[in-house]
C-alpha cells in the first residue's frame, strides 16, 4: 500500500522536475531573448521550490504539522525549545533560496538591460538575426 | 531543424527521467521524502537561533532563516549583496551617459499623462501604505518572517506603482532621480560594510578579541554587539543589517525602474553614436 502523502509528494517533485525539462527547452529552442529570459526565471523558480522541498518535513500526524522555522516567545523555555526543534522545517533551504531570488532578480534586471541595448542597436531580440550580424 | 529540436527534447527528457531516479535511489541520503526529521545541521540551528542558555552559540534572533542569513552565513549574504550591487552597475554601465536632466526636460507638453483620476487616488492612498508595509517587515526582519531583502524589494513597487500610474516625468519632478538613488544605495552598502566590521571596532578600542561578521560573544572573542536595547530584542547586527540592506535594495531597484522607463526617443539618439560591434 503507498502511502498517499508520499505519493502526492513524488507527483509534486516529478512535476518540478518536469518543469525544469520544459524550462530548459525554453532557453535552449525559443529564439527571442525575451523568452529566453522568462524561461530562465521560470527555470531559477522551479529550483527554488526544489530546495523549500528538499527542506521540509513529513508530518509526524495529521495533529502534528510541522511549523516554520520562527519561535514564538523571545524567552523561550527549554520544553519551547524541545518542541521548536521537533516540529519546526529546515531554515537553510529557506536561507538559500531567499539569497537565490534576489541574485535571481538583479541578474534577470541586467539580463533585461541587455536584451533591451541588443534591441535599440540591432532592432530585433531574435538570436539567429543577431548572431548573423557582421558589423 | 526539426532534427535539432527532436534531440534537445530527448535529451531533456532523459535529464527530466535520470534525476527523477537519482531522487527515487536516495540522491539526498534519505528516502522517502518528504523526511521524517530535519538534518542534524538544521536542528542546531533551530536549538541555537534564541538560546540564552548557550551564550556562546545562540545568535539571539527568534528568526531562524534571518540568524542563518546574517549570523550563520553572513559571508554568504555579504557577497549575494555584492553580485546585486554588480548587477545593478551592470545595468548604469549600459545606460552610461543618459542624464535624467535631459528627461525631465524632454516633456514638451503640459498634460498630466498617465492613467485615470481613479487610479492616481488609489496609488496615493497605497503608496504611503507600501512604505509602511516595506518598512515595517525590514525592521521586524530578526523577529518576524522577513528582513531587508524582502523590505527593499517591496518599497521599491512604491515609485513602480508611481512610474506607471503618474509617469517617470513626475517621479522625478518629485526628486527620486539618479543621484538621490544613488545616495540611498551608498549609504546602505556603507551601513553593511561598518555594521560587518563593528565587531572588530569594538575590539581594536577594549583590546579584545574580535572577528568580522561577529555578532554575539563568541569562547575566545568575549566582545559582541548588544542583544537587547533597553528590554526591546534587536539580536545585535541582525537589525542593523536588515536595515541597511532595505535602504540598499530600494535604492537600487528604484535606480533600475527609473532607468528602465526612460523614453525610448532619448535612450535612441543618445546610442545612436554607438557602432555595431
Amino acid at each position: 500500500m503507498v502511502e498517499a502523502n508520499t505519493f502526492l509528494f513524488n507527483v509534486f517533485l516529478f512535476s518540478l522536475f518536469f518543469n525544469v525539462g520544459i524550462s530548459l527547452y525554453g532557453v535552449f529552442v525559443r529564439p527571442s531573448l525575451i523568452k529566453k529570459i522568462i524561461a530562465l526565471t521560470i527555470f531559477s523558480d522551479t529550483a527554488n521550490v526544489l530546495a523549500i522541498a528538499v527542506g521540509y518535513r513529513g508530518w509526524p500526524s495529521p495533529e502534528q504539522p510541522p511549523i516554520p522555522p520562527v519561535l514564538i516567545g523571545v524567552e523561550p523555555s527549554s520544553e519551547d525549545l524541545g518542541r521548536f526543534i521537533n516540529q519546526a522545517v529546515d531554515p537553510l533551504p529557506q536561507a538559500l533560496v531567499l539569497t537565490a531570488i534576489v541574485i535571481g532578480l538583479a541578474v534577470t534586471l541586467f539580463l533585461v538591460f541587455l536584451t533591451l541595448q541588443v534591441y535599440r542597436l540591432y532592432g530585433t531580440t531574435d538570436v539567429r538575426k543577431v548572431a548573423k550580424l557582421r558589423g | 531543424m526539426r532534427i535539432k529540436k527532436i534531440l534537445v527534447l530527448g535529451s531533456l527528457i532523459i535529464l527530466v527521467l535520470t534525476i527523477s531516479l537519482a531522487f527515487n535511489s536516495g540522491a539526498l541520503g534519505y528516502y522517502p521524502l518528504p523526511l521524517p526529521g530535519v538534518r542534524l545541521l538544521a536542528s542546531w540551528y533551530l536549538y541555537t537561533t534564541l538560546n540564552p542558555q548557550y551564550p556562546v552559540f545562540t545568535a539571539m534572533s527568534p528568526e531562524a532563516v534571518t540568524a542563518i542569513v546574517w549570523d550563520y552565513r553572513g559571508l554568504d549574504t555579504l557577497f549575494e549583496t555584492a553580485v546585486f550591487f554588480l548587477a545593478i552597475v551592470g545595468a548604469l554601465a549600459l545606460m552610461r551617459g543618459i542624464s535624467l536632466k535631459v528627461v525631465l526636460d524632454s516633456k514638451n507638453d503640459n498634460s498630466d499623462g498617465g492613467l485615470s483620476l481613479i487610479c492616481k487616488t488609489a496609488t496615493k492612498i497605497l503608496v504611503p501604505l507600501i512604505i509602511a508595509v516595506s518598512a515595517s517587515i525590514a525592521l521586524h526582519g530578526h523577529l518576524t518572517p522577513g528582513g531587508g531583502f524582502q523590505g527593499g524589494s517591496a518599497a521599491a513597487v512604491a515609485p513602480l506603482l508611481i512610474l506607471v500610474i503618474f509617469s517617470v516625468y513626475f517621479l522625478l519632478s518629485k526628486g527620486v532621480s539618479e543621484k538621490p538613488m544613488l545616495v540611498l544605495r551608498t549609504v546602505g552598502l556603507l551601513g553593511i560594510y561598518f555594521t560587518a566590521l563593528a565587531a572588530v571596532f569594538i575590539g581594536l578600542f577594549t583590546g579584545l578579541n574580535a572577528y568580522v561578521f561577529q555578532n554575539q560573544p563568541k569562547f575566545n572573542a568575549p566582545v559582541g554587539l548588544p542583544a537587547q536595547i533597553s528590554g526591546a530584542l534587536i539580536s545585535g547586527s541582525l537589525f542593523f543589517f536588515n536595515i541597511f540592506e532595505y535602504l540598499a535594495v530600494a535604492g537600487g531597484f528604484t535606480l533600475v525602474f527609473i532607468l528602465l522607463s526612460v523614453p525610448e526617443e532619448i535612450v535612441k539618439s543618445f546610442v545612436s553614436g554607438e557602432t555595431h560591434g
